[in-house]
């Protein structure tokens, strides 16, 4: 009886030894990105759902869409005054500035700026849809966790890896959405 | 030797301060302003950048250096001891002394510490870059060869492939994102090509924007740099298995390298 028992516990904690380990290629990998060098290796720790989209070559099977938004939206923060829109003025240095949004390396935006990238959808006139609730929380949500409405996007996201504050979020999607905006400039 | 060095210096100075004087205009077609700047070179220098860092490269080759006291004449790339025609393009390769895969910056450490007996701490960067722009430049609009044959070199390969859709950083980016998903497009104002198309085919190579030689290595690093990941160190496997992954797909596109040392933005 007592043996039974001792096989029992010993089956349950190598299952879960064995289901908690990398297989041998993945084990492989990461051997090849520490000979990288610890900072290398530092900052190329993936998050599980960056893993998963390594995984699945940035397509995600259908049957796990759902899990993934559910718990990309979940990592979405708003500002403390719950204003999603902030100024736009501060928004546009945040979307040019490299360092920060970057925005325009995949967005044309202000028509003016220069060789604005376009690995992204247009945004010029972006405005053109209002300012409703829900198109602002949309454009919020968006810059801030790309992932949360699109699995893997090419688009980083901003808010969730502390690029852009709640605040500073809030002024871009100002800077997109404020008919003030040259975005919305009428042509 | 001292003076050549010293006339190497000065002629990539004067041919910076020209190349900085004359690039104030802006939204310029980059490749036809590397053409232009190329073009530049020739006619105020006479000889290319590029071209001075192979001299260099071939001086450091053929000289008695480390304490073996011996050249590097002996260093086998792939297709006999000195056989330099030809060689980059069948690199990175598995070689049976090392027992690795290797490309060519590393392969030119291996023989200074095996052939001339260098400790790999004392092995100077420049001193490779040089190396590697020399034998390099033997190899130049040769088509690429990189076919993974050997079971080490496929184990590589993979590697390469699964570093190249690793998505990680603040910037959320893998390789894939710019150089597959958005081939032919433009980052800012750089277009970007695609393995199939290429990618990697012009190094190692002068970047005027930058008045430096960069290799493979460098350019790699670089591309990490800019997207918030902090490079891997210089020889180690994630350049070998992301080169001969771009230059296995390179092959299957059925491309030559350019002109080495190539001169790009
Ligand atoms: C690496 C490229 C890239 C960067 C950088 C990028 N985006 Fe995007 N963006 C995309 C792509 C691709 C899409 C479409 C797929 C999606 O919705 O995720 C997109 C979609 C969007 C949308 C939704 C467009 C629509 O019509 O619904 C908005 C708004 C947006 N981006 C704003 C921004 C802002 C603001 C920034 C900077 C903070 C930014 N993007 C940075 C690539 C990028
Ligand atoms: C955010 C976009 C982006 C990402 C991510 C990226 N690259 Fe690049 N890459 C570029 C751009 C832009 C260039 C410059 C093209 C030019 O102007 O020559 C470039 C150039 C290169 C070149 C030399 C250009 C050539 O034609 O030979 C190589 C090689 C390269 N990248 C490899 C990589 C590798 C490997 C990775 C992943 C570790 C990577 N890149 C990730 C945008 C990117």
């Amino acid at each position: 009886m007592k043996k039974r028992y001792w096989v029992g516990i010993l089956a349950t904690l190598l299952a879960g030894f064995t289901l908690s380990q990398q297989g041998p290629f993945q084990q492989r990998v990461q051997q090849a990105i520490n000979s990288g060098g610890s900072k290398f290796a530092q900052t190329m720790k993936q998050d599980p759902d960056q893993a998963l989209c390594s995984q699945y070559r940035d397509k995600l099977p259908p049957e796990q869409v759902g899990a993934f938004l559910e718990r990309q939206r979940a990592l979405i923060k708003y500002p403390a005054n719950g204003k999603l829109m902030g100024d736009w003025k501060q928004g546009e240095a945040l979307f040019t500035n490299p360092r920060k949004g970057n925005c325009y390396a995949c967005h044309t935006g202000d028509p003016k700026e220069a060789g604005a990238g376009r690995m992204g959808p247009g945004l010029v006139g972006y405005g053109a849809r209002g300012t409703s609730e829900a198109v602002v929380k949309y454009t919020y949500d968006k810059i801030y966790n790309a992932w949360a409405t699109m699995p893997c996007s090419l688009m980083y996201r901003a808010g969730h890896h502390g690029i852009l504050t709640p605040e500073e979020t809030a002024h871009v999607t100002a800077f997109l959405l404020d008919p003030a905006s040259p975005v919305n400039a009428k042509r | 030797m001292r003076d050549r060095s010293l006339w190497i210096g000065f002629l990539l100075a004067l041919g910076l301060g020209l190349g900085i004087a004359l690039t104030q205009q802006q939204e310029v077609d980059p490749y036809k302003e590397a053409e232009r700047q190329r073009e530049l070179f020739r006619q105020t220098a006479g000889i290319l950048p590029g071209e001075l860092y192979a001299a260099q490269g071939e001086e450091l080759f053929a000289q008695k250096r480390g304490p073996k006291n011996v050249s590097l004449e002996a260093c086998d790339f792939g297709l006999g001891p000195g056989k330099l025609e030809g060689a980059l393009t069948q690199l990175p390769r598995y070689f049976a002394d090392t027992r690795r895969v290797e490309d060519l910056e590393t392969r030119i450490v291996s023989c200074m510490v095996n052939l001339q007996g260098f400790r790999p701490q004392d092995i100077k960067r420049d001193d490779v870059k040089a190396l590697t722009a020399y034998v390099a430049s033997k190899s130049t609009e040769m088509p690429i060869n990189v076919v993974p044959k050997t079971s080490q070199e496929i184990a590589m390969y993979n590697l390469g492939r699964e570093l190249w859709y690793h998505r990680a950083g603040d910037r959320d980016m893998n390789c894939a994102i710019c150089h597959d998903s958005y081939a032919g497009g433009k980052v800012r104002l750089s277009p970007v090509r695609s393995p199939r198309q290429g990618l990697s085919n012009e190094w190692p190579a002068y970047r005027f924007e930058a008045d430096k030689l960069y290799t493979l290595q460098d350019r790699i690093a670089f591309c990490y740099e800019s997207v918030g990941i902090h490079p891997p160190e210089f020889y180690s496997e994630p350049y070998i298995a992301l080169s001969i992954y771009m230059l296995a797909e390179a092959t299957k596109g059925k491309n030559k390298f350019t002109e080495l040392p190539g001169f790009t933005r």
